[in-house]
């Protein structure tokens, strides 16, 4: 087995607090599943399920794949393909909620197709 | 491929040979997952559109999935990114021991989420006769959930490949028994994810231990071999090559590993616990 290459020159070991950040996320999650039981307003699960999961994506992505201590072009980096990622769900969500988005049931696709004959 | 001083301390963050000042194999994957965003991105929002416009006929999701189960997968993949998460702390510190025993845990985690999947997909199909043909929601939710699942797959697959790699000889050589390790990895793993965990999944639901064994017997065999094999050639074998100037490497395998854990969290939200509201 490999010896540390410079004693004493490690950084400080982030053990407890990966273990901390684990034990957020698990609580969190379990909130999750128990939200959606509960008898409250939907719109309130919803934006909480939504701020909930961005929450724990964020603290996924900051700590344990370090973007809170790499380089910041990291950062931009990974944002630049989520935003784009955001931006097409975004507008695919949107595109397919207007009324002609709606895909036609089998009945009005062969008025449709009469109408057009 | 990075490269540091011969001596002083190892700067894990930054790399001041690189015009960037980022190690270039972590930029790499940097890159990568970027790009994966935007597939992900596109499978997740087709499986909404349809689901916010669903077809006649459509699978009524709520009647199908098993939420106990799939939050126990939610679980056991957030544990499985603290021990990567770990793993990477361990190698940053010099601890190859302790980079190999959670390099394990990682993938054996990441197994049991597989074999939940294996489980959840085998009792959709034959249970509630949903394909991935009949219905639009069958469609989109294999799709998604499943290059989800290949995405993990590949993901122990790496990790086993980086776990071999820490037992390469300081003096060269190895070549054979690394290959060998590998595959009793595989073996282990595979039977773990197709055959026992679902298996343990049925036992706890009801069906009898000895059913399952009758049934996967011969898998269940080759798989403990495997597990033996892989205990046998992990033993300690002298000086190694791979040390603290690796952490890179295990550092790049648990960006990918984190990034599947941070899709996961999104389906679990938008794909199940929607559904329930």
């Amino acid at each position: 087995m490999s010896a540390p290459t410079a004693a004493g020159h490690h950084e400080p070991s982030k053990f407890h607090f990966y273990i901390q950040v684990a034990m957020i996320l698990s609580v969190v999650t379990g909130i999750e599943v128990v939200l959606v039981y509960l008898p409250l307003p939907k719109w309130f699960v919803v934006t909480s399920l939504l701020t909930l999961s961005a929450g724990k994506f964020m603290a996924v992505i900051f700590y344990f794949m370090h973007l809170r201590w790499d380089k910041v072009f990291c950062t931009i980096l990974f944002f630049i393909g989520l935003v784009l990622a955001g931006g097409t769900m975004w507008a695919f969500l949107h595109l397919f909620a207007a009324d002609a988005g709606k895909p036609l049931t089998a009945a009005a696709l062969e008025m449709a197709r009469l109408a057009v004959a | 491929m990075s490269s540091h001083a011969a001596t002083g301390p190892i700067d894990h963050h930054h790399d001041h040979t690189t015009s960037t000042g980022i190690p270039n194999k972590k930029l790499l994957w940097w890159a990568f997952l970027a790009s994966d965003c935007m597939f992900f991105g596109a499978l997740i929002s087709t499986h909404m559109v349809y689901r916010l416009n669903p077809p006649p006929g459509n699978a009524v999701p709520t009647q199908v999935f098993n939420i106990e189960l799939t939050s126990f997968s939610t679980f056991i993949l957030l544990m499985s990114s603290l021990l990567m998460a770990l793993a990477v702390n361990a190698i940053q510190r010099g601890n190859v021991k302790s980079t190999r025993t959670m390099l394990l845990g990682t993938m054996f985690f990441g197994c049991i989420f597989l074999g939940g999947q294996v489980y959840e997909f085998e009792h959709f199909v034959h249970a509630q006769k949903m394909t991935l043909s009949n219905s639009i929601f069958g469609s989109t939710f294999y799709t998604l959930t499943g290059t989800h699942g290949t995405h993990v797959a590949i993901g122990v697959l790496l990790l086993g490949m980086m776990y071999v790699r820490t037992f390469k000889p300081a003096n060269g050589g190895g070549l054979f028994m690394n290959f060998a390790h590998l595959l009793a990895i595989c073996v282990t793993f595979g039977v773990a994810f197709i055959w026992f965990v679902p298996g343990l999944i049925e036992v706890v639901y009801g069906l009898p231990i000895g059913d399952l064994l009758r049934r996967a017997a011969i898998p269940l065999a080759v798989g403990a071999a495997g597990l033996v094999s892989l205990f046998w050639l992990g033993r300690s074998r002298g000086a190694v090559e791979f040390g603290e100037k690796n952490a890179v490497d295990v550092e790049a395998i648990g960006l990918y590993w984190h990034f599947v854990d941070i899709v996961w969290i999104i389906i679990f939200t938008a794909v199940y616990l929607l559904e329930y509201l």
